[in-house]
């Protein structure tokens, strides 16, 4: 186990060093903005571009970028977006925000999804399966920026009952924070909700099923202890990687809520650095996603021998 | 389990119970707090870095201008006008009007270069404020001045700002050489003739024979020569490096000439023209050669290098470029070989100087000012006015703080605004028929028409046709270019009814400059209603005058349709587009087998970019019913561009768009330049300036002095700068039609004569003049109700009150919390 963990995280070190080493070219080659003849701004533009070393062969500058990382942790400073400033340190400074309302999101999202597939699949094919089959199917359809403005007509506007926007500053775990967060959770859960709901309703269906339920119930445990302790124990196998997905996911951010909440998160981060041509910006979240990609799938790899015993990874029998 | 249930609702009742109260509001009777919002948030506010409107949001609060702009009343005496119908330039961050010294500098600075007929308007003398200072008490003086402009200039720090210095009307003497110093640049043999002060031409041979020699080719020949082939080929419209030396291209242009019959000193002048070199600018400059500098501990002495006077000198000085010396050093950051600055982008690297200082800035999400007690503005006494209705003097800037936070929905930013939440609420399309008779809706008319930009780049046209993606049997782009097509294209719209349909707020567009436009500020006269601006339209339109009785009746009777005439446009159009190759009619049916493919280029998708294409195609498709293009004209949506949507234009990448320049309602001469400087023009690609002729019989004489009238023949290009204030010389007579240079008839008729030039290239349709509506809070009321074109509504300083901000609270909650307008 342990050497196929050492294993794969030489594997994720490779392909993050290759993927890093594409992007990092690839960008740089697309030509700069183009500029009318004659333009005023051409000359300082070219001139930067000249300073700041994007003239250089690619490799070169892979090299001092590698270098600069590696020696100093140096990530760069923005030229476009925040002219001037250490793309770390705006990363950093907007991660939290994108993260806490993910994290709340999933922690909502999570009990309400596997009990509402719980009470699906073992009311199945009845009234109160169809209609939470039924109204997962909405949710999972319709998509979260209408949820997003139905919650801010109703609670906020109609009926007062939560602010329009997430509040300013960095207190996010205060009670006031959590409050204008709300509106931001409940958009961003009722998709996950229905996710999870579907998932658990689709496994523990098939298990409740399976010889070992009958045999639970014969041995005298009832229908709601056979399902708990057996049950769901088996479909887990597949929620449980779900759940580790999704936790991943919290890093990034969503772009169209967080637009429309005000969320200071980093959802439009990553498509803005690649309108506005911000290079290190954009090669700093592509080693940064990457990387997360990359340690996720090891992550729920290896989850999989946690969840069901008979999986064995890196077992040689 | 039970209990830990009980006691975890416990909890979440206790948090939104928390959550819900409201701590925001501080008020104590005396906190009057704007709220406003924008879509995107300022980034970074430096005035030597900032790149977009967004990021200069901050300034208003921050910043002075040495003089700035207030309204006419009994404070602020104007002779002959009403209180509120006018404005006052009052001294600001300057203690008084500047002082012209042109004569003096010029004979004790011969550095810089004024030249010798000069008598005015090229030196000032500026005493500084010296009660200004910095929110931290830090006295600004005539060195924060110059280190600032020092700074701004200073060719390593490569600031983008500070091209606005030297690159406009407004032209610090030395400032482009000093800033530049050590860049390589593409300058014509003309300009280095004059930059080095060579004589003529065979001295220019002299020094840069061996130099590559760049070229338009298409703009000087047409067809673009290779010395090594000996032959002929298709030029592209862009100077490129000719493949000769200067010498070869010398004795190459001297042989044209005469292969066409052209004498020697014609051929001089062309090579002059159309040859261009790299040139690289002097090293080692001193900014002792720069025209800002200190003449005492509270005066900077001015030396423009284009003459500047009156209201047009004083409006460019109302903006400022300082910066705090100590604070500036710290954020510059070396990075490689460039270097950056964080001065500005934070409250943390922020200084402030004018009325409020920023408290706090959360990057995308807010930003927050509160009063700068270190203003003078509060104590000097110049900063009141006299209530038009109470007749009571009152302060300036009741407003205590602003919040202003992203919100970037407009369907979010209505129902905040209408639970009280927001100051403003600008309306949307859906929006006027709810909204657009209320008591608090205020318009307000924007400087800009949008045109329709109508590719004419052949070059990039038939590139995109070569492609192999393109099915030239089914498409067809070239056919465009025609100018009997792009006349039929311009006649196939009613510009009122565009506005109607797609943005009601706006109203349709006629010219290229819009009515905002004011040509003389003191008296409130725009350019749009004058004789020669309105005769424009009747040309350019086909209007006879003599059928109507005045020129006016003549003008109300355009909208810009004329179906008729472009259905027979098009039928022209047809013919020449078959006969060229553009489209074929195999069967002949006479009617198009291709179909003219027009993209539409967007910079994102959204509601606003459907309507217009939408309503582009159907009128479209009415119009060219029966002609040989019906159904065979299409606008189709580009990918989004994004920021790049104008270069994609630009490059003749993409066919069409919406597009406007916002410049100083104040000056509309200096519009022209951005239709005739390839730095600015959409269409530099395909319409070259310099090589169209206008005369025009002018009035030479100097302003005020007795009418001396001439035909004078100058390119475009010269037209412009000649009336933005530069001297261009025809025939050896150097002529200058700027502010101050020649008498303003004069100047309006040169401005009309090129507005109708650009206007009859087709290259762009104007379609909307810009607009907006906007609902004011029931907690505020604007001072006039009146929009005024040189200062609004007076923006921050003269919004008044009607609630506090407990009062307001107060109020919303007693209204149940949805505010009726």
């Amino acid at each position: 186990m342990i050497k196929y963990v050492i294993q794969r995280l030489f594997l994720m070190l490779l392909t993050l060093f290759i993927i890093t080493g594409m992007c990092f070219v690839l960008v740089r080659m697309l030509p700069p903005a183009e500029l009318p003849p004659g333009d005023i701004h051409t000359q300082v533009i070219e001139a930067r571009r000249e300073a700041q070393g994007y003239n250089k062969p690619y490799l070169v500058q892979f090299g001092i970028f590698l270098k600069n990382v590696l020696t100093k942790w140096d990530w760069g400073v923005s030229d476009k977006l925040y002219m001037g400033q250490e793309v770390s340190a705006i990363f950093a400074s907007k991660l939290p925000a994108t993260m806490i309302v993910n994290l709340y999101s999933i922690l909502l999202s999570i009990p309400i999804g596997i009990l509402l597939g719980i009470i699906a699949a073992t009311n199945k094919n009845n009234f109160i399966d169809h209609t939470i089959s039924t109204a997962t199917m909405v949710c999972i359809s319709v998509p979260s920026f209408v949820y997003a403005f139905l919650i801010q007509y109703f609670l906020s506007y109609k009926w007062g009952l939560l602010p329009f926007l997430v509040k300013s500053g960095t207190d996010y775990f205060s009670p006031e924070m959590f409050v204008s967060m709300l509106p931001v959770i409940l958009s961003l859960s009722l998709g996950v909700i229905a996710s999870f709901t579907r998932t658990t309703r689709a496994e523990l269906t098939e298990v409740l099923t399976s010889d070992f339920m009958l045999l639970a119930r014969t041995k005298g445990l009832t229908r709601t202890q056979a399902t708990m302790r057996h049950g769901l124990k088996n479909c887990m196998v597949v929620v449980l990687p779900a759940i580790f997905g999704n936790f991943i996911g919290i890093m990034s951010g969503s772009f169209i809520i967080e637009k429309i909440f005000a969320v200071p998160g980093v959802g439009s981060l990553y498509i803005n650095s690649i309108n506005g041509r911000d290079y290190p910006m954009f090669i700093m979240l592509t080693v940064f996603y990457t990387a997360i990609g990359l340690a996720a799938s090891i992550v729920v790899d290896i989850s999989y021998g946690f969840v069901d015993p008979r999986i064995r990874i890196g077992s040689k029998k | 389990m039970k209990r830990y249930i009980s006691l975890l609702i416990a909890l979440c009742i206790t948090l939104c119970a928390a959550g819900c109260s409201r701590g925001g509001v501080t008020g104590n009777g005396e906190n009057y707090t704007y709220n406003d919002y924008v879509s995107t948030m300022a980034a970074n506010w430096n005035p030597h870095t900032y790149e977009t409107t967004t990021d200069s949001y901050p300034a208003d609060y921050l910043r002075m201008g040495l003089y700035s702009l207030v309204f006419n009343d009994e404070k602020h005496f104007v002779e002959g006008k009403e209180p509120f119908t006018s404005y006052k330039v009052i001294p600001e961050m300057a203690a008084s009007e500047p002082i012209d010294v042109t004569v003096q500098i010029k004979a004790e600075h011969p550095e810089f270069g004024i030249p010798e007929t000069a008598v005015s308007g090229y030196a000032y003398t500026i005493d500084l404020n010296p009660d200004a200072r910095w929110e931290d008490g830090t006295p600004i003086n005539a060195d924060t001045y110059v280190y600032s402009m020092q700074r701004l200039l200073d060719p390593e720090l490569l600031n983008y700002r500070a091209s606005d210095y030297y690159a406009g009307n407004f032209s610090i003497a030395g400032a482009e050489a000093y800033a530049s110093q050590g860049q390589t640049v593409t300058l014509t043999a003309e300009d280095v003739m004059e930059t080095e002060g060579l004589f003529d031409a065979e001295e220019f041979v002299s020094a840069y024979g061996d130099s590559a020699a760049h070229i338009n080719w298409f703009a000087s020949f047409g067809e673009a020569y290779s010395d090594e082939t000996h032959a002929w080929a298709a030029a592209e419209n862009k100077v490129a490096d000719s493949g000769m030396s200067v010498r070869e291209m010398y004795d190459f242009f001297m042989s044209a000439a005469m292969e066409r019959g052209e004498n020697a000193d014609t051929a001089r002048e062309r090579f002059s023209d159309e040859i261009s070199v790299q040139w690289t600018y002097p090293d080692n400059i001193d900014y002792s050669t720069v025209g800002l500098y200190k003449s005492g501990e509270h005066q900077i002495t001015l030396v423009l290098s284009k003459s500047l006077a009156g209201f047009g000198l004083l409006y460019n000085l109302t903006s400022n470029w300082i910066v705090n010396e100590e604070l500036y050093e710290r954020c510059l950051k070396k990075d490689g070989d460039a270097w950056f600055s964080s001065y500005n982008t934070s409250a943390d690297t922020t200084l402030s100087y004018g009325p409020y200082k920023l408290v706090s800035f959360q990057k995308d999400k807010s930003m927050r000012f509160e009063r700068n007690t270190e203003w003078y503005g509060y104590t000097d006494g110049k900063h009141s006015f006299v209530d038009p209705v109470s007749g009571e003097e009152r302060p300036m800037y009741q407003t205590t703080a602003v919040n202003t936070q992203v919100v970037a929905e407009a369907a979010t930013a209505k129902l905040m605004f209408l639970k009280g939440e927001l100051m403003t609420y600008t309306l949307q399309a859906d929006d006027f028929a709810s909204y657009k008779n209320s008591e608090f809706a205020h318009a307000t008319p924007g400087e800009t028409v949008f045109f329709l930009i109508l590719n004419g780049s052949m070059e990039a046209i038939q590139s995109r046709e070569a492609s192999g993606s393109f099915d030239a049997s089914k498409l067809d782009l070239e056919t465009m270019t025609l100018e009997t097509f792009r006349r039929a294209v311009a006649l196939t719209y009613d510009k009122e009814l565009f506005a109607s349909t797609i943005s009601p707020a706006r109203s349709g567009a006629l010219g290229l400059i819009g009515s905002s436009y004011l040509y003389d500020p003191e008296n409130q006269l725009r350019y749009r209603d004058t004789e020669a601006a309105k005769s424009v339209l009747c040309d350019f339109y086909s209007v006879d005058v003599s059928e109507y009785e005045s020129l006016d009746e003549a003008v109300a009777s355009i909208t810009g349709y004329d179906p008729e005439t472009a259905r027979g446009f098009y039928g022209e159009a047809f013919d020449q587009a078959v006969a060229a190759g553009y489209i074929t009619d195999k069967n002949g049916d006479g009617i198009s087998d291709q179909t003219v493919t027009i993209e539409y280029c967007m910079s994102a998708d959204n509601d606003f970019m459907t309507r217009t294409v939408d309503y582009l195609n159907e009128k479209m498709a009415q119009v060219t019913t029966g002609t040989p293009f019906e159904n065979r004209i299409r606008f189709v949506k580009s990918a989004p561009y994004g920021t790049e949507w104008s270069n994609k234009i630009k490059a003749g990448l993409s066919d069409t768009v919406l597009g406007g320049w916002s410049g100083s309602v104040l000056d509309p001469f200096s519009l022209t330049d951005l239709y005739v400087n390839p730095s600015y023009q959409y269409d530099a690609l395909w319409f070259d300036s310099d090589s169209v002729s206008l005369t025009l019989n002018v009035n030479v004489a100097h302003a005020g002095e007795s009418e001396i009238m001439r035909d004078v023949t100058m390119s475009l290009h010269e037209w412009s700068d000649a009336l933005n204030g530069e001297f261009v010389t025809v025939d050896n007579v150097a002529y200058n039609f700027g502010e101050g240079m020649a008498d303003v008839a004069t100047r309006l008729q040169v401005l009309a004569a090129i507005e109708g030039a650009v206007l009859r290239t087709f290259d762009y349709i104007p379609m909307l003049q810009d607009a907006a509506v906007t609902l004011l809070s029931k907690q505020a009321y604007y001072v006039v109700d009146e929009y005024n074109p040189v200062l609004g509504r007076g923006g921050i300083a003269y919004l008044c009150y009607n609630y506090n901000d407990t009062e307001w609270a107060e109020y919303v909650a007693s209204v149940g919390g949805e505010i009726k307008y």
